[in-house]
């Protein structure tokens, strides 16, 4: 466990001190402000409750957080390989499943800065409006859940595959089939298949919960099933991510 | 011999000044901003004869006090003008004017029917009706916010930057 935090603190600070990560985040704060802009200049958004507002803008927040997640974690050990700095780590008396863990602390940090960078953007559409401590909250749950299991999978993925990009191809076209039934709209997903492919989806499913608790003023008991479902994922994706680290080859 | 020329006025068989009956009813409830809301308009031929080709249109002002104005309704997404081909004597046609409510305060709604065989167009009674305010987004809140955030971000990057130079130095 000694060993792990140093490896930790070299994820944080090359994830945030460095220029890469400095810019990653700079786009994501671009891209708040830019829908930030057009929710008080486009007539139609500026019509929206602050309800609506607080969880569209929430949805923006998980899916930067979640692109950052996915990059990083294709990054992580098939990165390593193509800098040809992974045998360095490999030859440490740390075991591949604690540097895996250590990485997965870095991409959770990354969505704690993501998640602190957001807060004023959320305080400024919805701070006259209702629900907004309870977006807060249910906005860093879901989130957390979130961006652990894609990283984690990701992680493992790249622990298993021999290139960067090959990772990141499959980690992106994951992220977007999550995202896609979010995208084509509410009405096509309250047909029966929609409905189903939403109860699997975890990106479908926190979306779902933070708009019930946001616009709908829900409680935490109709958030269970939700939340059991990102609980469900989680769990599968440590069991996935050791299977995939428990021996790692060059 | 000189020819006279007699130019009569071209005399249509216009309808009675009255033949065409128009009107236009609010949905029950209050309004808010954003609202969709659904008027009910109505054309009658009260006349004895069938009026064809009239056009009906919405007309949509503002009656805050002092500032006055008429409203464009693109702005508002309403319906274009109705044109009804042929109203036989007695009959009635009915129309949904949907809207979307994008403004506050009070306005006045009316119908007006132009009969090609009338001189004066029809319209109907102006209907007044109040939209309240919603919380909406404040743009006092979000400008500083969408300007300043990605600002102090690059300031606070520069300063981390020129720190660890310094201590390389």
């Amino acid at each position: 466990m000694s060993c792990v935090i140093p490896l930790i603190y070299k994820e944080f600070t090359e994830d945030f001190f460095s220029s890469r990560g400095a810019a990653v985040y700079l786009v994501g704060c671009g891209i708040l402000s830019v829908f930030s802009l057009l929710l008080v200049s486009n007539t139609e958004l500026s019509l929206l409750d602050n309800a609506q507002a607080v969880y569209m803008m929430g949805a923006i927040i998980i899916g930067l957080a979640l692109l950052i997640a996915v990059i990083l974690g294709s990054d992580g050990f098939a990165g390593e390989r193509d800098r040809e700095t992974l045998e360095i780590m490999l030859i440490t008396p740390v075991r591949p499943v604690d540097i895996a863990m250590a990485k997965l602390a870095g991409i959770f940090f990354s969505w704690l800065i993501v998640f602190a960078l957001s807060i004023p953007y959320l305080w400024a559409v919805g701070s006259t409006g209702q629900n907004l401590w309870p977006a807060f909250i249910y906005l860093f749950i879901a989130g957390s859940f979130l961006v652990l299991i894609f990283g984690g999978f990701m992680l493992g993925l790249s622990a298993r595959m021999k290139t960067f990009k090959g990772a990141l191809s499959i980690g992106l076209t994951l992220f977007l089939l999550s995202a896609g039934p979010i995208i084509i709209g509410p009405s096509l997903r309250q047909s029966t298949i929609g409905r189903f492919i939403d109860r699997l989806n975890p990106f479908g499913g926190a979306l779902n919960m933070i708009d019930s608790v946001v616009v709908d003023s829900q409680n935490i008991f109709f958030q269970l099933p939700h939340l059991a479902v990102l609980i469900l994922y989680t769990v599968a994706m440590f069991w996935f991510l050791y299977a995939m680290t428990r021996r790692v080859e060059l | 011999m000189a020819v006279c020329v007699l130019l009569l006025p071209v005399v249509c068989p216009a309808a009675d000044s009255g033949s065409v009956h128009v009107t236009i009813q609010p949905p029950a409830g209050t309004f808010k901003m954003g609202d969709k809301p659904v008027f009910k308009g109505t054309v009658t031929n009260t006349g004895s004869n069938a009026c064809q080709g009239l056009v009906v249109y919405l007309s949509l002002v503002s009656l805050k006090a002092g500032r006055e104005h008429p409203v464009d309704l693109e702005d508002w997404s309403a319906q274009k003008a109705v044109r009804i081909n042929r109203l036989a004597p007695g009959e009635t046609n009915r129309q949904d004017w949907s809207m979307r409510l994008i403004g506050s305060g009070r306005f006045g709604i009316a119908l007006t029917v132009v009969d090609s065989n009338e001189n004066r167009p029809i319209v109907s009674n102006l209907v007044r009706f109040d939209v309240q305010q919603k919380a909406t987004i404040s743009s006092a809140r979000i400008l500083p916010v969408a300007a300043g955030e990605p600002l102090l971000l690059i300031v606070i990057f520069m300063l981390f930057q020129w720190r660890r130079r310094s201590r390389r130095a």
